[in-house]
């Protein structure tokens, strides 16, 4: 079994304010290579004090175009959120999931505010 | 050329005269332009972010801006805020701490602009008692906005940001204003569809639309927004090219404006006398996410 890597957006960012869309491809990319390299991740939160769905849409959202749903539920952990952080990256999960499974929702999305038919 | 400025609030009538200001002098080029404020007898502070927006505009074609003939009252909360250091008056010190500094940043400035909203409202003693939810909210959704105007609006020209705590009201204002391609050509450019610029930003604003494309997933940052002012009875008002657009009490409305701003400005109002502690109905768990 692989060992279970810890990442730490707070040591990745290098502050605890992970708003900012390139701080989370910094921590995406961390993430990547270790699950890449088969090794179970937990992120932890500790000491970080504001999240953005644009960071986290970056950071763990984007993994859902690169994983697929079974191997991140399987190996990818997260600790140290407070409730309403939990809240919105349970949004950003499932948006991600949503966002990579369903291609034809953008025109769903566009019918419907057109009101017209798929002509 | 002189433009005679009125009253500033944040409503679509101080948005009708701040356009009326870029409509006028949008295609002028090296020349000399006053906006004469002898009328103007009020200014919502936080509406410095549009204004210094447009200012920053016809400033980058090469004309020379001055502002003449303001009132003491409204060139004292000007100073307050440091938007008239911009136009060569000296730096005032904000004795009552109601201002949010206006300030432009360039795009890269994700960090500055958050040690900006850390230091300049956070830890502030001056501003208003909030729960450490409802801080904590506020903080997050003027990043929100920011990183919207970053990832959205391919401005070149920058992001510019003010906002002002209104004590007797219980509201706190802030607005990021761009200066790029706004809603409505966005929503164009990446879905194809062809919206009213009203029409756009609503568009944006509902469910799952979204105007990103490739490898990571968006479309959250406005209705968290939505959800957050929806829940504490404040207001988000967004007005991009030609349309207006905003949402109080639950409530939304949109409509054209006569001429467009040449790019997004988002304002976030929150109502300071909320004493919700925003926790969740349902208890989430970390194993719950996936």
């Amino acid at each position: 079994m692989s060992k279970e890597l810890t990442i730490s957006p707070f040591e990745v960012v290098g502050s605890p304010l992970c708003v900012a869309s390139d701080d989370g491809q910094k921590v995406f990319e961390r993430i990547q290579a270790a699950l890449d390299a088969g090794h179970p991740v937990t992120v932890s939160f500790k000491n970080v004090t504001s999240l953005t769905s644009a960071f986290l849409n970056a950071a763990i959202g984007q993994l859902y175009g690169r994983f697929s749903e079974k191997d991140i539920k399987a190996k990818l952990k997260v600790a140290h959120l407070a409730q309403e952080d939990l809240a919105l990256l349970k949004r950003v999960v499932d948006t991600a999931k949503a966002y990579f499974k369903d291609p034809d929702r953008f025109r769903q999305a566009e019918r419907a505010v057109l009101g017209g038919s798929d002509a | 050329m002189k433009y005679p400025l009125t009253d500033i609030r944040h409503n679509p009538t101080g948005f009708e005269t701040l356009i009326g200001l870029y409509a006028k002098y949008a295609s002028s080029k090296f020349t000399k332009i006053e906006v004469d404020m002898g009328h103007t007898t009020w200014f919502d502070a936080d509406m410095c972010a549009p204004f210094g927006a447009i200012l920053y505009c016809l400033g980058a074609q090469g004309n020379r801006i001055s502002l003449t003939q303001i009132r003491p009252d409204v060139e004292r909360i000007l100073t307050k805020n440091g938007f008239l250091t911009h136009y060569g008056r000296a730096a005032l010190r904000d004795t009552y701490g109601t201002t949010i500094p206006y300030q432009r940043f360039d795009v890269k400035d994700d960090r500055y602009f958050a040690a900006y909203v850390e230091n300049k409202f956070v830890r502030r003693m001056e501003m208003p008692k909030m729960s450490a939810a409802l801080t904590k909210r506020f903080r997050e959704s003027v990043f929100e906005i920011f990183s919207n105007a970053v990832l959205h609006s391919q401005t070149t020209l920058g992001i510019f940001s003010c906002g002002q705590f209104f004590p007797k009201r219980n509201t706190l204002d802030f607005s990021v204003a761009d200066l790029g391609i706004g809603i409505r050509r966005n929503v164009k450019e990446h879905t194809g569809l062809v919206l009213s610029p009203d029409e756009a930003i609503d568009w944006a604003t509902q469910g799952r639309n979204t105007t990103k494309r490739g490898p990571i997933p968006g479309g959250l940052g406005l209705k968290l927004l939505s959800d957050f002012v929806s829940k504490n009875g404040g207001r988000i008002q967004i007005v991009s090219d030609a349309g207006y657009w905003t949402l109080e009490k639950g409530k939304v409305d949109h409509f054209p404006l006569s001429a467009e701003f040449p790019g997004t400005v988002v304002t976030v109002e929150i109502n300071t006398a909320d004493k919700q502690s925003y926790s969740l109905s349902s208890e989430l768990t970390e194993s719950d996410i996936f």
